[in-house]
Protein backbone atom coordinates (compact mmCIF):
# COMPACT_ATOMS: atom_id res chain seq x y z
CA UNK A 1 0.00 0.00 0.00
CA UNK A 2 3.01 2.24 0.91
CA UNK A 3 4.48 1.62 -2.30
CA UNK A 4 1.45 2.17 -4.00
CA UNK A 5 0.85 5.75 -1.92
CA UNK A 6 4.07 6.84 -3.05
CA UNK A 7 3.66 6.00 -6.75
CA UNK A 8 0.54 8.27 -6.64
CA UNK A 9 2.39 11.05 -5.09
CA UNK A 10 5.10 10.65 -7.26
CA UNK A 11 2.76 11.20 -10.34
CA UNK A 12 0.98 13.98 -9.05
CA UNK A 13 4.04 15.59 -8.75
CA UNK A 14 5.01 14.87 -12.38
CA UNK A 15 1.44 15.97 -13.47
CA UNK A 16 1.81 19.14 -11.62
CA UNK A 17 5.51 19.54 -12.98
CA UNK A 18 3.25 19.30 -16.71
CA UNK A 19 1.23 21.97 -15.45
CA UNK A 20 4.04 23.87 -14.63
CA UNK A 21 5.23 23.88 -18.10
CA UNK A 22 1.80 24.51 -19.62
CA UNK A 23 1.50 28.09 -17.48
CA UNK A 24 4.65 29.39 -18.92
CA UNK A 25 3.10 28.71 -22.56
CA UNK A 26 -0.41 30.09 -22.03
CA UNK A 27 -1.97 32.08 -19.64
CA UNK A 28 -5.98 32.06 -19.76
CA UNK A 29 -6.34 35.16 -21.53
CA UNK A 30 -3.68 34.33 -24.24
CA UNK A 31 -5.41 30.30 -24.65
CA UNK A 32 -8.53 31.68 -25.13
CA UNK A 33 -7.19 34.40 -27.43
CA UNK A 34 -4.58 32.59 -29.27
CA UNK A 35 -5.15 28.70 -28.89
CA UNK A 36 -8.65 28.88 -28.79
CA UNK A 37 -9.25 30.91 -31.41
CA UNK A 38 -6.87 28.92 -33.42
CA UNK A 39 -8.68 25.83 -32.91
CA UNK A 40 -11.91 27.49 -33.76
CA UNK A 41 -10.76 28.57 -36.91
CA UNK A 42 -9.05 24.84 -37.51
CA UNK A 43 -12.77 23.35 -36.90
CA UNK A 44 -14.16 26.01 -39.29
CA UNK A 45 -11.90 25.19 -42.23
CA UNK A 46 -12.36 21.94 -42.33
CA UNK A 47 -16.39 22.15 -41.88
CA UNK A 48 -16.14 24.85 -44.27
CA UNK A 49 -14.97 21.79 -46.86
CA UNK A 50 -18.56 20.57 -46.40
CA UNK A 51 -19.42 23.52 -47.73
CA UNK A 52 -17.54 24.10 -50.40
CA UNK A 53 -18.58 20.50 -51.47
CA UNK A 54 -22.29 21.95 -51.36
CA UNK A 55 -23.45 18.50 -48.25
CA UNK A 56 -24.68 19.48 -45.40
CA UNK A 57 -24.62 16.16 -44.06
CA UNK A 58 -20.49 15.73 -45.09
CA UNK A 59 -20.04 19.47 -43.33
CA UNK A 60 -21.75 18.25 -39.97
CA UNK A 61 -19.65 15.08 -40.47
CA UNK A 62 -16.45 17.07 -41.01
CA UNK A 63 -17.52 19.43 -38.33
CA UNK A 64 -17.88 16.30 -35.24
CA UNK A 65 -14.58 14.40 -36.33
CA UNK A 66 -12.33 17.73 -36.78
CA UNK A 67 -13.68 19.20 -33.36
CA UNK A 68 -13.50 15.84 -31.08
CA UNK A 69 -10.12 15.63 -33.42
CA UNK A 70 -8.23 18.79 -31.14
CA UNK A 71 -8.25 16.14 -28.22
CA UNK A 72 -6.41 14.00 -29.98
CA UNK A 73 -3.87 16.37 -30.91
CA UNK A 74 -3.27 17.62 -28.28
CA UNK A 75 -3.07 14.29 -26.59
CA UNK A 76 -0.18 13.78 -28.49
CA UNK A 77 1.63 16.50 -27.54
CA UNK A 78 3.05 13.95 -24.93
CA UNK A 79 5.39 13.23 -27.69
CA UNK A 80 7.49 15.95 -27.54
CA UNK A 81 6.70 16.97 -23.57
CA UNK A 82 7.89 13.57 -22.89
CA UNK A 83 11.67 14.63 -23.82
CA UNK A 84 11.32 17.69 -22.26
CA UNK A 85 12.34 15.68 -19.18
CA UNK A 86 15.40 14.39 -20.52
CA UNK A 87 16.52 17.81 -21.50
CA UNK A 88 16.04 18.83 -18.14
CA UNK A 89 18.88 16.43 -16.95
CA UNK A 90 16.91 14.90 -14.40
CA UNK A 91 16.90 11.46 -15.78
CA UNK A 92 19.94 10.37 -13.40
CA UNK A 93 17.83 11.65 -10.23
CA UNK A 94 15.08 9.65 -11.10
CA UNK A 95 16.57 6.58 -11.90
CA UNK A 96 18.11 6.48 -8.71
CA UNK A 97 15.01 7.44 -6.82
CA UNK A 98 13.11 4.85 -5.06
CA UNK A 99 9.98 5.15 -7.33
CA UNK A 100 9.89 3.78 -11.01
CA UNK A 101 11.25 6.55 -13.27
CA UNK A 102 8.25 5.38 -15.49
CA UNK A 103 5.68 6.70 -13.50
CA UNK A 104 7.29 10.11 -13.55
CA UNK A 105 6.61 9.64 -17.64
CA UNK A 106 3.74 8.65 -18.09
CA UNK A 107 2.28 11.68 -15.41
CA UNK A 108 4.41 14.40 -16.63
CA UNK A 109 2.56 14.97 -20.03
CA UNK A 110 -1.18 14.97 -18.43
CA UNK A 111 -1.75 18.89 -19.25
CA UNK A 112 -2.55 18.16 -22.52
CA UNK A 113 -5.18 16.20 -21.21
CA UNK A 114 -7.92 19.01 -20.14
CA UNK A 115 -6.32 21.64 -22.75
CA UNK A 116 -7.91 19.02 -25.61
CA UNK A 117 -10.81 17.90 -23.57
CA UNK A 118 -11.34 22.21 -23.15
CA UNK A 119 -10.90 22.80 -27.14
CA UNK A 120 -12.69 19.90 -28.05
CA UNK A 121 -15.64 20.03 -25.86
CA UNK A 122 -15.49 24.19 -26.52
CA UNK A 123 -15.37 23.87 -30.05
CA UNK A 124 -18.41 20.98 -30.34
CA UNK A 125 -20.42 23.06 -28.83
CA UNK A 126 -20.08 26.48 -29.86
CA UNK A 127 -19.62 25.87 -33.69
CA UNK A 128 -21.99 23.06 -33.86
CA UNK A 129 -25.38 25.34 -33.42
CA UNK A 130 -23.51 27.88 -35.74
CA UNK A 131 -23.21 25.44 -38.18
CA UNK A 132 -26.97 23.72 -37.77
CA UNK A 133 -25.49 20.59 -36.20
CA UNK A 134 -28.25 19.04 -34.32
CA UNK A 135 -27.68 18.34 -30.49
CA UNK A 136 -30.08 15.74 -28.85
CA UNK A 137 -30.28 17.33 -25.38
CA UNK A 138 -29.92 15.33 -23.12
CA UNK A 139 -28.10 12.87 -24.96
CA UNK A 140 -25.23 15.24 -26.42
CA UNK A 141 -24.28 15.69 -23.30
CA UNK A 142 -22.62 12.47 -23.42
CA UNK A 143 -20.42 13.65 -26.07
CA UNK A 144 -18.16 15.20 -22.85
CA UNK A 145 -17.12 11.87 -21.22
CA UNK A 146 -16.69 10.23 -24.71
CA UNK A 147 -14.12 13.21 -25.75
CA UNK A 148 -12.19 12.55 -22.15
CA UNK A 149 -12.25 8.75 -23.49
CA UNK A 150 -10.57 10.02 -26.21
CA UNK A 151 -8.03 11.90 -24.94
CA UNK A 152 -7.17 9.51 -22.21
CA UNK A 153 -6.83 6.83 -24.95
CA UNK A 154 -4.44 8.84 -27.41
CA UNK A 155 -2.48 9.68 -24.78
CA UNK A 156 -0.93 6.59 -24.14
CA UNK A 157 -0.19 6.08 -27.62
CA UNK A 158 1.68 10.01 -27.40
CA UNK A 159 3.49 8.28 -24.39
CA UNK A 160 4.44 5.31 -26.41
CA UNK A 161 5.74 7.10 -29.38
CA UNK A 162 7.41 9.53 -26.53
CA UNK A 163 9.25 6.79 -25.50
CA UNK A 164 10.29 6.13 -28.80
CA UNK A 165 11.49 9.35 -29.68
CA UNK A 166 13.66 9.91 -26.34
CA UNK A 167 16.26 8.36 -28.52
CA UNK A 168 15.93 10.54 -31.67
CA UNK A 169 14.91 14.13 -29.77
CA UNK A 170 15.37 16.13 -32.34
CA UNK A 171 12.43 14.65 -33.88
CA UNK A 172 10.36 14.91 -31.28
CA UNK A 173 8.09 17.41 -33.67
CA UNK A 174 7.94 15.56 -36.63
CA UNK A 175 7.04 12.57 -35.13
CA UNK A 176 4.20 14.99 -32.99
CA UNK A 177 3.17 16.32 -36.31
CA UNK A 178 3.04 13.62 -38.66
CA UNK A 179 1.18 11.49 -35.77
CA UNK A 180 -1.91 13.61 -34.89
CA UNK A 181 -1.95 14.14 -38.65
CA UNK A 182 -1.58 10.41 -39.60
CA UNK A 183 -4.67 10.20 -36.91
CA UNK A 184 -6.39 12.79 -38.88
CA UNK A 185 -6.14 11.26 -42.04
CA UNK A 186 -6.95 7.37 -40.74
CA UNK A 187 -9.36 7.30 -38.08
CA UNK A 188 -12.50 8.29 -39.94
CA UNK A 189 -12.34 12.25 -39.07
CA UNK A 190 -12.95 13.51 -42.53
CA UNK A 191 -14.60 10.63 -44.23
CA UNK A 192 -16.24 7.36 -42.94
CA UNK A 193 -14.34 4.33 -42.48
CA UNK A 194 -16.32 2.27 -45.46
CA UNK A 195 -14.38 4.67 -47.54
CA UNK A 196 -10.88 3.17 -46.48
CA UNK A 197 -9.29 0.17 -48.43
CA UNK A 198 -8.53 -2.91 -46.40
CA UNK A 199 -5.37 -2.62 -44.50
CA UNK A 200 -5.98 1.16 -43.43
CA UNK A 201 -8.97 -0.33 -41.82
CA UNK A 202 -7.76 -3.03 -40.01
CA UNK A 203 -5.03 -0.27 -38.76
CA UNK A 204 -7.46 1.96 -37.74
CA UNK A 205 -9.49 -0.19 -35.74
CA UNK A 206 -5.98 0.14 -33.17
CA UNK A 207 -5.70 3.47 -32.88
CA UNK A 208 -7.24 5.72 -30.40
CA UNK A 209 -9.85 7.97 -31.57
CA UNK A 210 -11.56 5.80 -34.16
CA UNK A 211 -14.00 3.77 -31.69
CA UNK A 212 -14.21 6.95 -29.58
CA UNK A 213 -15.46 9.19 -32.21
CA UNK A 214 -17.98 6.47 -34.09
CA UNK A 215 -19.46 6.07 -30.15
CA UNK A 216 -19.74 10.51 -30.40
CA UNK A 217 -21.35 9.86 -33.80
CA UNK A 218 -23.55 7.22 -32.46
CA UNK A 219 -24.57 9.43 -29.33
CA UNK A 220 -25.79 12.26 -32.16
CA UNK A 221 -27.52 9.64 -34.23
CA UNK A 222 -29.30 8.25 -31.57
CA UNK A 223 -27.87 4.91 -32.28
CA UNK A 224 -28.54 1.83 -29.92
CA UNK A 225 -26.90 2.03 -26.72
CA UNK A 226 -25.19 -1.59 -27.01
CA UNK A 227 -23.79 -0.18 -30.37
CA UNK A 228 -22.31 2.57 -28.43
CA UNK A 229 -21.43 0.79 -25.39
CA UNK A 230 -19.28 -1.44 -27.73
CA UNK A 231 -17.45 1.12 -29.36
CA UNK A 232 -16.20 2.48 -25.61
CA UNK A 233 -15.07 -0.81 -25.15
CA UNK A 234 -13.19 -0.84 -27.99
CA UNK A 235 -11.67 2.64 -27.89
CA UNK A 236 -10.64 1.90 -24.23
CA UNK A 237 -8.96 -1.64 -24.99
CA UNK A 238 -7.04 0.51 -27.43
CA UNK A 239 -5.95 2.62 -25.17
CA UNK A 240 -5.02 -0.11 -22.37
CA UNK A 241 -2.96 -1.52 -25.16
CA UNK A 242 -0.55 1.50 -25.74
CA UNK A 243 -0.21 1.89 -21.98
CA UNK A 244 1.40 -1.53 -21.87
CA UNK A 245 3.58 -0.56 -25.28
CA UNK A 246 4.44 2.89 -23.19
CA UNK A 247 5.31 0.86 -20.12
CA UNK A 248 7.03 -1.66 -21.81
CA UNK A 249 8.73 1.05 -24.51
CA UNK A 250 9.77 3.12 -21.36
CA UNK A 251 11.25 0.65 -19.62
CA UNK A 252 13.13 -0.79 -22.68
CA UNK A 253 14.75 2.62 -23.01
CA UNK A 254 15.81 3.11 -19.49
CA UNK A 255 17.46 -0.41 -18.98
CA UNK A 256 19.40 0.58 -22.25
CA UNK A 257 20.29 4.39 -21.31
CA UNK A 258 21.58 2.53 -18.01
CA UNK A 259 23.54 -0.05 -19.83
CA UNK A 260 25.22 2.15 -22.49
CA UNK A 261 26.12 4.89 -20.32
CA UNK A 262 24.30 7.84 -22.25
CA UNK A 263 21.70 8.53 -19.57
CA UNK A 264 22.85 12.07 -19.03
CA UNK A 265 22.76 12.75 -22.27
CA UNK A 266 20.49 15.73 -22.90
CA UNK A 267 20.12 16.26 -26.91
CA UNK B 1 23.47 41.76 -53.42
CA UNK B 2 26.18 39.45 -51.83
CA UNK B 3 24.88 40.04 -48.15
CA UNK B 4 21.41 39.05 -49.82
CA UNK B 5 23.21 35.61 -51.45
CA UNK B 6 25.31 35.33 -48.06
CA UNK B 7 22.14 35.62 -45.75
CA UNK B 8 20.26 32.97 -48.43
CA UNK B 9 23.34 30.27 -48.49
CA UNK B 10 23.20 30.60 -44.37
CA UNK B 11 19.87 29.85 -44.27
CA UNK B 12 20.51 26.86 -46.33
CA UNK B 13 22.94 25.55 -44.45
CA UNK B 14 21.15 26.05 -41.42
CA UNK B 15 17.79 24.39 -42.52
CA UNK B 16 19.81 21.00 -43.72
CA UNK B 17 21.00 20.69 -40.44
CA UNK B 18 17.46 20.16 -38.54
CA UNK B 19 14.65 18.33 -39.21
CA UNK B 20 12.32 20.67 -37.55
CA UNK B 21 12.52 23.21 -40.33
CA UNK B 22 11.20 20.13 -43.14
CA UNK B 23 8.10 19.29 -40.64
CA UNK B 24 6.44 20.97 -43.17
CA UNK B 25 7.43 19.05 -45.56
CA UNK B 26 6.69 16.15 -43.81
CA UNK B 27 2.90 17.31 -43.65
CA UNK B 28 2.01 18.98 -47.05
CA UNK B 29 1.69 15.31 -48.48
CA UNK B 30 -0.85 14.07 -45.66
CA UNK B 31 -2.62 17.63 -45.87
CA UNK B 32 -3.26 16.57 -49.48
CA UNK B 33 -3.88 13.12 -49.01
CA UNK B 34 -6.57 14.51 -47.09
CA UNK B 35 -8.48 17.09 -48.78
CA UNK B 36 -8.51 14.71 -51.95
CA UNK B 37 -9.92 12.48 -49.76
CA UNK B 38 -12.73 14.51 -48.07
CA UNK B 39 -12.82 15.66 -52.37
CA UNK B 40 -13.47 12.48 -53.70
CA UNK B 41 -15.56 10.58 -50.79
CA UNK B 42 -18.34 13.41 -51.35
CA UNK B 43 -17.89 13.34 -55.66
CA UNK B 44 -16.28 16.01 -56.01
CA UNK B 45 -13.00 15.35 -57.87
CA UNK B 46 -13.59 17.75 -60.30
CA UNK B 47 -12.00 20.43 -57.27
CA UNK B 48 -9.19 18.20 -57.22
CA UNK B 49 -6.52 21.10 -58.08
CA UNK B 50 -8.10 22.87 -54.87
CA UNK B 51 -6.91 19.68 -52.61
CA UNK B 52 -3.62 20.36 -54.29
CA UNK B 53 -3.03 24.12 -54.01
CA UNK B 54 -4.03 24.30 -50.72
CA UNK B 55 -1.07 22.58 -48.99
CA UNK B 56 1.18 24.39 -50.68
CA UNK B 57 -0.46 27.71 -49.85
CA UNK B 58 -0.46 26.19 -45.89
CA UNK B 59 3.34 24.83 -46.46
CA UNK B 60 4.75 28.31 -47.75
CA UNK B 61 2.62 30.42 -44.60
CA UNK B 62 3.80 27.83 -42.04
CA UNK B 63 7.26 28.46 -42.91
CA UNK B 64 6.57 32.16 -43.14
CA UNK B 65 5.23 32.07 -39.67
CA UNK B 66 7.34 29.41 -38.08
CA UNK B 67 11.09 29.55 -39.76
CA UNK B 68 11.46 33.14 -41.23
CA UNK B 69 9.41 34.45 -37.88
CA UNK B 70 12.51 33.27 -36.00
CA UNK B 71 14.81 34.28 -38.01
CA UNK B 72 16.24 37.32 -35.86
CA UNK B 73 15.12 35.46 -32.61
CA UNK B 74 16.64 32.59 -33.27
CA UNK B 75 19.80 35.01 -33.57
CA UNK B 76 19.21 36.44 -30.41
CA UNK B 77 19.26 33.29 -28.69
CA UNK B 78 22.29 31.68 -30.24
CA UNK B 79 24.23 35.51 -29.70
CA UNK B 80 24.83 36.36 -33.30
CA UNK B 81 22.96 39.14 -33.63
CA UNK B 82 25.36 41.42 -31.96
CA UNK B 83 27.71 40.54 -34.81
CA UNK B 84 25.20 40.45 -37.62
CA UNK B 85 24.25 44.18 -36.22
CA UNK B 86 28.05 45.38 -36.31
CA UNK B 87 29.02 43.75 -39.35
CA UNK B 88 29.32 46.26 -42.38
CA UNK B 89 26.29 44.75 -44.78
CA UNK B 90 23.36 45.91 -44.13
CA UNK B 91 21.36 43.23 -41.45
CA UNK B 92 17.68 43.76 -43.66
CA UNK B 93 19.39 42.49 -46.68
CA UNK B 94 21.17 39.73 -45.19
CA UNK B 95 17.53 38.89 -42.90
CA UNK B 96 15.71 39.03 -46.46
CA UNK B 97 17.85 37.11 -48.03
CA UNK B 98 17.42 34.34 -45.00
CA UNK B 99 13.88 34.75 -45.05
CA UNK B 100 13.72 34.23 -49.51
CA UNK B 101 15.61 31.45 -49.31
CA UNK B 102 12.56 29.61 -46.94
CA UNK B 103 10.27 31.07 -49.02
CA UNK B 104 12.04 29.77 -52.01
CA UNK B 105 12.91 26.45 -50.72
CA UNK B 106 8.62 25.98 -50.52
CA UNK B 107 8.47 25.56 -54.43
CA UNK B 108 9.35 22.27 -53.29
CA UNK B 109 6.14 21.11 -52.12
CA UNK B 110 4.53 22.10 -55.83
CA UNK B 111 6.22 18.65 -56.89
CA UNK B 112 5.44 17.08 -53.53
CA UNK B 113 1.66 17.87 -53.38
CA UNK B 114 1.34 16.87 -56.98
CA UNK B 115 3.11 13.56 -57.00
CA UNK B 116 0.59 12.75 -54.13
CA UNK B 117 -2.53 13.52 -56.30
CA UNK B 118 -0.87 11.93 -58.92
CA UNK B 119 -0.05 8.69 -56.74
CA UNK B 120 -4.21 9.15 -55.32
CA UNK B 121 -5.12 8.63 -58.92
CA UNK B 122 -6.49 12.45 -59.41
CA UNK B 123 -5.41 14.33 -62.34
CA UNK B 124 -4.90 17.70 -62.17
CA UNK B 125 -3.69 19.85 -65.28
CA UNK B 126 -2.15 23.48 -65.61
CA UNK B 127 -4.55 24.91 -68.24
CA UNK B 128 -2.76 28.60 -67.65
CA UNK B 129 0.58 28.04 -67.00
CA UNK B 130 2.12 31.47 -67.36
CA UNK B 131 -0.26 32.98 -64.75
CA UNK B 132 0.68 29.91 -62.44
CA UNK B 133 4.26 30.68 -62.43
CA UNK B 134 3.14 34.61 -62.05
CA UNK B 135 1.43 33.88 -59.23
CA UNK B 136 3.93 31.61 -57.51
CA UNK B 137 6.71 34.20 -58.10
CA UNK B 138 4.41 36.94 -56.43
CA UNK B 139 3.24 34.78 -53.72
CA UNK B 140 6.90 34.03 -52.70
CA UNK B 141 7.55 37.99 -52.77
CA UNK B 142 4.74 38.49 -50.42
CA UNK B 143 5.73 35.33 -48.68
CA UNK B 144 8.86 36.64 -47.65
CA UNK B 145 7.26 40.21 -47.23
CA UNK B 146 5.11 38.58 -44.64
CA UNK B 147 8.37 36.72 -43.11
CA UNK B 148 10.03 39.75 -42.38
CA UNK B 149 7.45 41.35 -41.03
CA UNK B 150 6.76 38.48 -38.39
CA UNK B 151 10.18 38.21 -37.74
CA UNK B 152 10.38 41.52 -36.43
CA UNK B 153 6.94 41.68 -34.54
CA UNK B 154 8.15 38.21 -32.79
CA UNK B 155 11.49 40.12 -31.54
CA UNK B 156 9.41 43.52 -30.68
CA UNK B 157 6.66 42.14 -28.19
CA UNK B 158 7.22 38.79 -26.70
CA UNK B 159 3.53 38.48 -26.25
CA UNK B 160 3.61 38.45 -30.05
CA UNK B 161 5.11 34.84 -30.12
CA UNK B 162 2.84 33.50 -27.85
CA UNK B 163 0.08 34.04 -30.71
CA UNK B 164 2.82 32.80 -33.23
CA UNK B 165 1.41 29.06 -33.40
CA UNK B 166 -2.58 30.85 -33.38
CA UNK B 167 -1.62 32.72 -36.76
CA UNK B 168 -2.10 29.88 -38.66
CA UNK B 169 -5.53 28.19 -39.51
CA UNK B 170 -7.45 31.65 -39.41
CA UNK B 171 -5.32 32.69 -41.81
CA UNK B 172 -5.90 29.75 -44.25
CA UNK B 173 -9.81 30.39 -43.51
CA UNK B 174 -9.17 33.95 -44.37
CA UNK B 175 -6.92 33.91 -47.01
CA UNK B 176 -9.44 31.06 -48.93
CA UNK B 177 -6.91 28.81 -49.24
CA UNK B 178 -8.85 25.73 -49.73
CA UNK B 179 -12.22 26.79 -49.61
CA UNK B 180 -12.98 30.19 -51.54
CA UNK B 181 -13.18 33.65 -49.79
CA UNK B 182 -17.04 34.08 -51.77
CA UNK B 183 -17.99 30.80 -49.55
CA UNK B 184 -17.25 32.75 -46.80
CA UNK B 185 -20.28 35.07 -44.79
CA UNK B 186 -20.44 38.61 -46.47
CA UNK B 187 -18.50 40.45 -43.25
CA UNK B 188 -15.70 38.29 -43.11
CA UNK B 189 -14.69 39.12 -47.22
CA UNK B 190 -13.56 42.76 -46.86
CA UNK B 191 -10.97 41.15 -44.40
CA UNK B 192 -9.84 38.15 -46.58
CA UNK B 193 -9.01 40.87 -49.51
CA UNK B 194 -6.47 42.09 -47.15
CA UNK B 195 -4.67 39.05 -47.10
CA UNK B 196 -2.38 38.42 -50.12
CA UNK B 197 -3.15 33.99 -49.96
CA UNK B 198 -6.55 35.09 -50.94
CA UNK B 199 -6.27 36.45 -54.06
CA UNK B 200 -3.11 34.39 -54.47
CA UNK B 201 -5.51 31.22 -53.98
CA UNK B 202 -8.25 32.40 -56.54
CA UNK B 203 -5.79 33.15 -59.04
CA UNK B 204 -3.52 29.73 -58.58
CA UNK B 205 -6.79 27.78 -58.60
CA UNK B 206 -8.02 29.73 -61.97
CA UNK B 207 -4.86 29.15 -63.44
CA UNK B 208 -5.67 25.41 -63.17
CA UNK B 209 -8.89 25.63 -64.73
CA UNK B 210 -9.85 25.69 -68.75
CA UNK B 211 -11.94 28.53 -68.24
CA UNK B 212 -10.09 32.31 -69.26
CA UNK B 213 -9.21 33.85 -66.59
CA UNK B 214 -10.33 37.17 -66.06
CA UNK B 215 -8.29 40.69 -64.74
CA UNK B 216 -4.76 38.99 -64.56
CA UNK B 217 -2.65 41.89 -64.15
CA UNK B 218 -4.49 43.56 -61.50
CA UNK B 219 -4.89 40.72 -59.60
CA UNK B 220 -1.39 39.84 -59.88
CA UNK B 221 -1.06 43.86 -58.94
CA UNK B 222 -2.52 43.77 -55.80
CA UNK B 223 -0.65 41.05 -54.32
CA UNK B 224 2.56 42.88 -55.49
CA UNK B 225 1.04 46.37 -53.99
CA UNK B 226 -0.01 43.78 -50.76
CA UNK B 227 3.66 42.38 -50.74
CA UNK B 228 5.14 45.27 -51.24
CA UNK B 229 3.31 47.42 -48.61
CA UNK B 230 4.28 44.35 -45.76
CA UNK B 231 7.57 44.25 -46.59
CA UNK B 232 7.85 48.36 -46.18
CA UNK B 233 6.51 47.89 -42.64
CA UNK B 234 8.19 44.85 -42.21
CA UNK B 235 12.05 46.50 -42.93
CA UNK B 236 10.62 49.66 -41.10
CA UNK B 237 9.84 47.44 -37.86
CA UNK B 238 13.34 46.00 -38.38
CA UNK B 239 15.05 49.17 -38.27
CA UNK B 240 12.77 50.08 -35.10
CA UNK B 241 13.35 46.74 -33.69
CA UNK B 242 17.29 47.16 -33.75
CA UNK B 243 17.66 50.43 -32.77
CA UNK B 244 15.55 49.89 -29.65
CA UNK B 245 17.46 47.43 -29.08
CA UNK B 246 20.51 49.00 -29.09
CA UNK B 247 19.61 52.15 -27.78
CA UNK B 248 18.53 50.03 -24.33
CA UNK B 249 21.35 47.56 -24.52
CA UNK B 250 19.21 44.73 -25.37
CA UNK B 251 20.78 43.27 -28.06
CA UNK B 252 22.14 40.09 -26.55
CA UNK B 253 19.43 39.36 -24.84
CA UNK B 254 18.15 35.98 -25.15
Amino acid sequence: VSSFLAGARVLKYAGLSGFQDYATMFTLKSWLLGWFLRVLAQVTFFALIGELIGSTARLHFILVGNAVMLASMEAMGAVPSTTWERRAGTFPLLIAGPTSPVVVLMGRSVQWLPSGVASATGAFFLLGPLFGLEMPFPRVLLVVPLIVLVALSTYMLGTFLGALVLRAMEARNLVFNISFMTLMAMCGVNVPLEFYPEPILSLAQVLPLTHGLLAIRGVLESAPASEIVLRVGLEAGVGAFWLVMALLAFRRYLEAVRRDGSIEFAA
Amino acid sequence: MRAFRAGARLQLDIIGGSPDYLMEFATAPLFTLIFLMILRAGGREDLSSYAVLAPILILLWRQALTISGEVIDSDRWFGTLEPGIGAPAPLHWVVTGRISAVSIMGLLGVPETWLVAYLFGSEVSVHHPVVLVLTVGATILATTASGLLMSTAFVATRSARTFQNSLSYPFYVLGGVLVPVSLLPDWVQPLSRVVFLSWSADLLRDSLQPASIENVSPRLIVILLLAGLTYAVGRRSLSYVIDRARSTGTVGLA
